[in-house]
């Protein structure tokens, strides 16, 4: 590790079953504020070396384990838009709390994460932004499925190792979903429609093994190939408020032809927001409020502001390939 | 020199002389007038010699180049309607998210044809068509209530195609109709004019063609005009679903037979 790295402990990034408090450094990239300004949270070379441990749990085999991760791996390698490998390396004895230079990805007891499924810690170069070492554990306080077709009360491991592993190369969470608070404490997720939504689709569920367009845009657009650049397209803009930025806001693209749902936040002070990944065409735009139950699923505690009605933009937006729509604002109003 | 037939044109006969002869072909036969007029004439002629007795009539000249254009209106049509869906845990129960209803509106329309006769009842025909209407997006049904709008953008749309063209014979006040069947290129551009989606464009119709003056010699043989309606079937191009799409279309303006 060098002199300007350190881990993120606060900063892990978790699947949740129900959102609880976690500081998190989340929103379609995982970034770092530096001495040179922000930096988003990459590999170098896109290359990813990663053990597994050895130790397995109920109905899961360490060699198992590894199978399913190797398959939640290629599922973000076969991306053909993005250019990220994974390599397995062995299995360890080491745990993935450990902070020991290697990427470690294993069951673990965390008990006092009794709503967890799993999460993903960083080891940083802060100057550069490079992803040094991410270790990912998954909960042994549940009970972990590796059927082919899902078992009923049991969590999926590829499922969760697809959402972690995802953090892993540095994707935040995205917010295209819905929750209900449920009556017994916490929220249930309703529907998604990205991986890297923050809650579960649930036990039994296999439905996250497979990359919604969300997740593909996110991760290309941090390792971009096979065309990305040229062949996609950003819309761009920002959402306002009484003539001032909307922090935290949350941009989804919807295209017109395809149905795909892309989302983004506005980030700066100005409410600035910058989709990609766009197929080009016409998309609507549309503007919420994230829910006030997942506001730590995303951003650190600050000045998100989330009292402001949904609201459609009135025009549609032009996303060209190769560049960018020209930039707009939409207004939203208090609720 | 014979009479001229006053068919609404203020020339009078005197003026008519050797150098430049215009023929304004009746029933009776082909009458002279000076060519120096021939633009002011077209647009007079345009507005006072309607009267069917008054049209001067042709048959079609068979190998020379008709030139025509005009203006009109391009209906609108449905594009489709899709749903922003999420995924749920229940196969085939979507969560709906919104509902987006798309449409091609109505918009104004400009033409312009070429075509050569190819027998007396037979011609082909090429048109160029160019339009801007707007692709219309109504939202609605939102999940967490944002308000009804509809979203706009301006479209350009261009259309190249090509067709045969039949001629029906004469009515009897002169007019001339017509019936036509084509396909072609379709282009259309979203606002900015920095995406282009491309189609094909399948037609068929009819109209009318009036002509107004005639004349035996000089470069312009013919001048009328003409009136047609067409029923486009779209596919490709700005769509939603994959249904095509049916947009009428009528257009009115000018043709000249060279």
């Amino acid at each position: 590790m060098t002199a300007h790295a350190r881990r993120f402990v606060a900063g892990l990034i978790a699947l949740m079953i129900v959102t609880q408090a976690s500081a998190a450094y989340a929103y379609l990239h995982l970034s770092i504020s530096t001495s040179t300004g922000t930096k988003l949270l990459t590999w170098r070379g896109g290359q990813v070396r990663w053990f597994a441990t050895n130790r397995g749990v109920s109905g899961v085999a360490p060699s198992q384990f590894q199978t399913e991760v190797e398959r939640a791996f290629a599922t973000w390698q076969n991306v053909p838009t993005a250019s990220v490998s994974f390599q397995f390396v062995g299995f360890t004895s080491a745990l993935p709390s450990q902070e020991d230079g290697v990427t470690v990805l294993g069951f673990e007891a965390e008990p006092d994460l009794e709503r967890v499924l799993g999460a993903t810690s960083f080891v940083v170069d802060l100057t550069t932004g490079d992803i040094v070492e991410s270790d990912v554990f998954f909960n042994t306080i549940f009970s972990w499925s590796v059927a082919t077709a899902g078992e009923a009360a049991r969590f999926d491991l590829q499922s969760v190792a697809v959402h972690e592993i995802g953090h892993l190369i540095g994707l935040g969470h995205s917010a295209l979903g819905e929750t209900e608070i449920r009556p017994t404490g916490g929220r249930r997720v309703l529907a998604s429609s990205a991986v890297m939504f923050p809650i579960s689709m649930g036990a039994g569920s296999i439905a996250d093994r497979t990359l919604q367009p969300d997740d593909i845009a996110g991760v290309s657009a941090l390792y971009p190939d096979g065309g990305f650049d040229e062949n996609t397209g950003a819309i761009e803009g920002r959402v306002r408020r009484s003539n001032r930025g909307v922090l935290g806001a949350h941009v989804a693209a919807f295209n017109l032809k395809d149905g795909t749902l892309i989302g983004g936040f506005a980030l700066g002070d100005a409410g600035e927001f910058q989709i990609k990944g766009l197929a080009p065409g016409a998309y609507v735009i549309r503007v919420e409020p994230l829910d006030d139950g997942d506001i730590d699923s995303f951003f650190e505690p600050g000045d998100i502001d989330i009292n402001f009605q949904a609201v459609f933009y009135d025009r549609l937006a032009v996303a060209p390939a190769g560049g960018a729509s020209d930039s707009f604002d939409v207004t939203v109003r208090p609720k | 020199m014979s009479r001229l037939r006053q068919v609404g044109l203020p020339w009078r006969p005197d003026k008519a002389d050797s150098a430049g002869r215009f023929a304004v072909r009746t029933g009776s036969g082909a009458q002279v007038l000076r060519q120096g007029s021939i633009t002011l004439a077209i647009l007079i002629t345009c507005c006072t010699a309607w009267a069917p007795d008054a049209a001067a009539q042709d048959d079609v000249l068979v190998g020379h180049i008709e030139l025509s254009g005009g203006a009109g209106i391009f209906g609108g049509a449905a594009l489709g309607t899709r749903d922003a869906d999420l995924r749920t845990t229940t196969a085939n129960q979507p969560f709906r998210l919104f509902t987006a209803s798309s449409r091609m509106a109505m918009g104004p329309l400009f033409d312009a044809r070429l075509g050569v006769a190819l027998s007396p009842r037979y011609a082909v025909e090429a048109h160029l068509g160019y339009g801007r209407p707007e692709l219309r997006t109504e939202l609605s049904s939102d999940a967490e209530g944002a308000p009804s709008i509809t979203a706009v953008e301006s479209v350009d749309q261009y259309v190249i195609d090509g067709g045969l063209v039949l001629h029906l014979g004469r009515l009897g006040s002169g007019v001339r109709p017509f019936v036509t069947a084509g396909a072609g290129y379709l282009r259309q551009l979203h606002e900015g004019q920095v995406v282009v989606e491309d189609g094909t464009v399948f037609y068929a119709g009819g109209g009318l063609k009036y002509g107004l003056i005639s004349r035996s010699q000089g470069l312009v043989k013919i001048v009328g005009l003409r009136g047609d309606a067409r029923l486009n079937v779209l596919s490709g191009g700005i769509h939603v679903d994959d249904r095509v799409r049916r947009h009428a279309a009528v257009s009115g303006g000018v043709f000249v037979v060279f």
